[in-house]
């Protein structure tokens, strides 16, 4: 079974937020047999700041539907959504 | 290098050669670095591999993109003569249906692999629906390991017709497919017209990419902006942040947010930070609206025009395909809908024809129940309002997953609104 790699969007819930912390959150919050490859950071608008954290899961039942779940229940994590996806 | 930029989906079944493909067009394109190709045709040999194996360079570039640090999801790039092209290599499990319909989009135009020797298979099916709710303008269908069935025409045509048949069942329009013999491992009709398919005339695959139509910009549709989130910044106030699907937003504009049905001057836009005049689709952007409290809109909303808002259904009627559902789907069941950044429970009010997978015609009027594999035109009533358009007027915010039970059960495309 092949991986797909998921660039995720994640956005926080202040401009004030500490975006290192919120990582090693995120980082820690992912479920089994998914990995982080890098994470990406773009400003937005106003202070506020998304990351983009790639997410490899394998190409099988579930999709992204766990590390989606989990990134929302973060501490200062606003909103969470796939941007897209694609086979590695 | 070429000006213009093409999105390419490469879709099909399990094993029918979607890998190989890549591969080859990559090769014969001179865009895998020469010293991978050496290296993999070293270890190939050694391992007494005979043959060239394509899917095997893929694989491990695979694992050298999986080691680097970030991975550029859109990794691999060729050009023709006309275009640039990045390929998108469209994940297998039908459970990543929902992220390909409600992500950015993706892929302008799509390469479907079916393999000669196994003809339509499941996800032959579910990949076909997908890039027609995706919005795919044409298709490419390369009829592959051509080599397998000694490139018999027969056998050709017989896979022709079968899909001919599939993409009438989702009405696809077949003018906007063409189908090609080829072997991607032998290399047959990809760079050069090839002699084992001296009963084909038709163009081979390098000239078909080459020859597909431009992508349209999507600029000539009205605003569409989906809301992901809403703010308070202080010094600020109110701030939707959401990435524009269709037209443009200017300072000054007025405009609409549906179905919170509330609207106003924008004052401020801002991107990476920085204040502009005015954004345009795929921008990400923080904007600020004048006389908008934080409690007035929210998530899902769309914002356009005031002129021009965004329609809010009452009821649609749509075209679904149902990919997995454990039983039937009858008329009164009320799955979560995802269209755009909205969720919204909706009900599935009447089911109104069945098409016959054979034909493509209808195949009942009103049926009773629809299960898994079956396409069918239904009525649907959002349990809260929701803002969604015809897919032939916005395609980008006319597509949507249905999901229950934690899976994708079906995708679909609006064919019709009716307006509150
Ligand atoms: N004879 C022959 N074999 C082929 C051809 N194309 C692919 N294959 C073989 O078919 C097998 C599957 O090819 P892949 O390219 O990995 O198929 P895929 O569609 O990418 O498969 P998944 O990624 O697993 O869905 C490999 O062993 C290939 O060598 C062809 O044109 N002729
Ligand atoms: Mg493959």
């Amino acid at each position: 079974m092949g991986k797909v790699a998921a660039k995720i969007k994640v956005m926080p819930n202040s401009p004030e937020i500490d975006l290192d912390a919120l990582q090693e959150r995120l980082e820690s919050s992912l479920p089994e047999g998914a990995k982080i490859n890098g994470v990406e950071r773009e400003e937005v608008a106003f202070g506020l700041v998304a990351l983009y954290p790639t997410v490899i899961v394998p190409d099988g039942s579930g999709g992204t539907e766990t590390v989606e779940e989990n990134f929302t229940g973060v501490e200062g994590v606003e909103s969470v959504g796939v941007e897209n996806v694609g086979r590695i | 290098m070429s000006e213009q930029h093409q999105n390419l989906a490469i879709i099909g079944h399990v094993d029918h050669g979607k890998s190989t493909l890549v591969g080859r067009l990559l090769y014969e394109t001179g865009s895998v670095p020469e010293h991978v190709i050496e290296q993999h045709r070293e270890e190939a040999e050694e391992k007494g591999k005979g043959g060239f194996e394509f899917a095997y360079v893929m694989d491990n570039l695979a694992e050298e993109r999986e080691r680097g640090v970030t991975i550029d999801i859109a990794h691999q790039e060729f050009s023709t003569d006309a275009y640039d092209f990045t390929i998108v290599d469209c994940p297998g499990h039908r459970d990543f249906v929902k992220n390909m319909i409600t992500g950015a989009s993706q892929a302008d135009n799509a390469v479907l692999v079916v393999a000669a020797d196994d003809g339509v298979a499941p996800q032959t099916q579910e990949h076909v629906f997908l890039a027609r709710t995706l919005g795919i303008d044409e298709l490419i269908i390369g009829i592959n390991k051509m080599d397998i069935v000694d490139y018999k025409e027969d056998t050709y045509n017989e896979v022709v017709e079968e899909v001919t048949q599939l993409l009438k069942q989702v009405q696809f329009n077949t003018e906007d497919a063409s189908f090609i013999p080829i072997s991607a491992f032998e290399g047959d009709n990809i760079a050069e017209a090839s002699d084992n398919t001296g009963w084909y005339d038709g163009e081979i695959l390098l000239e078909a990419l080459n020859d597909l139509p431009e992508p349209e910009p999507p600029t000539d549709a009205p605003l569409r902006l989906p809301i992901q989130d809403v703010y308070t910044i202080s010094g600020i106030g109110t701030v939707p942040v959401g990435r524009i699907e269709t037209g443009v937003m200017n300072i000054g504009d007025n405009v609409s947010f549906q179905p919170s049905d509330v609207g106003g001057e924008v004052k401020t836009i801002e991107m990476h930070h920085e204040e502009v005049p005015k954004a345009e689709p795929g921008d990400n952007v923080g904007f600020n609206v004048r006389g908008i409290g934080k409690d007035d809109i929210r998530r899902g909303d769309v914002c356009g025009p005031a002129d021009d808002p965004p329609s809010v259904a009452e009821t649609f009627q749509a075209q679904v395909v149902v990919m997995q559902h454990p039983s039937v789907i009858t008329a009164g069941y009320t799955p979560v809908f995802h269209a755009h950044t909205s969720q919204v429970a909706c009900t599935i009010e009447s089911i109104d024809k069945k098409m016959d997978p054979a034909s493509g015609e209808v195949a009942e009027e009103n049926p009773d129940f629809i299960q898994s594999g079956d396409a069918a035109v239904v009525t649907i009533r959002p349990q809260k309002p929701l803002s969604i358009e015809p897919s032939s007027e916005i395609p980008e915010l006319g597509s949507f997953a249905i999901r229950d039970m934690g899976q994708t059960i079906a995708a679909g495309k609006v064919l019709e609104v009716n307006e509150k």
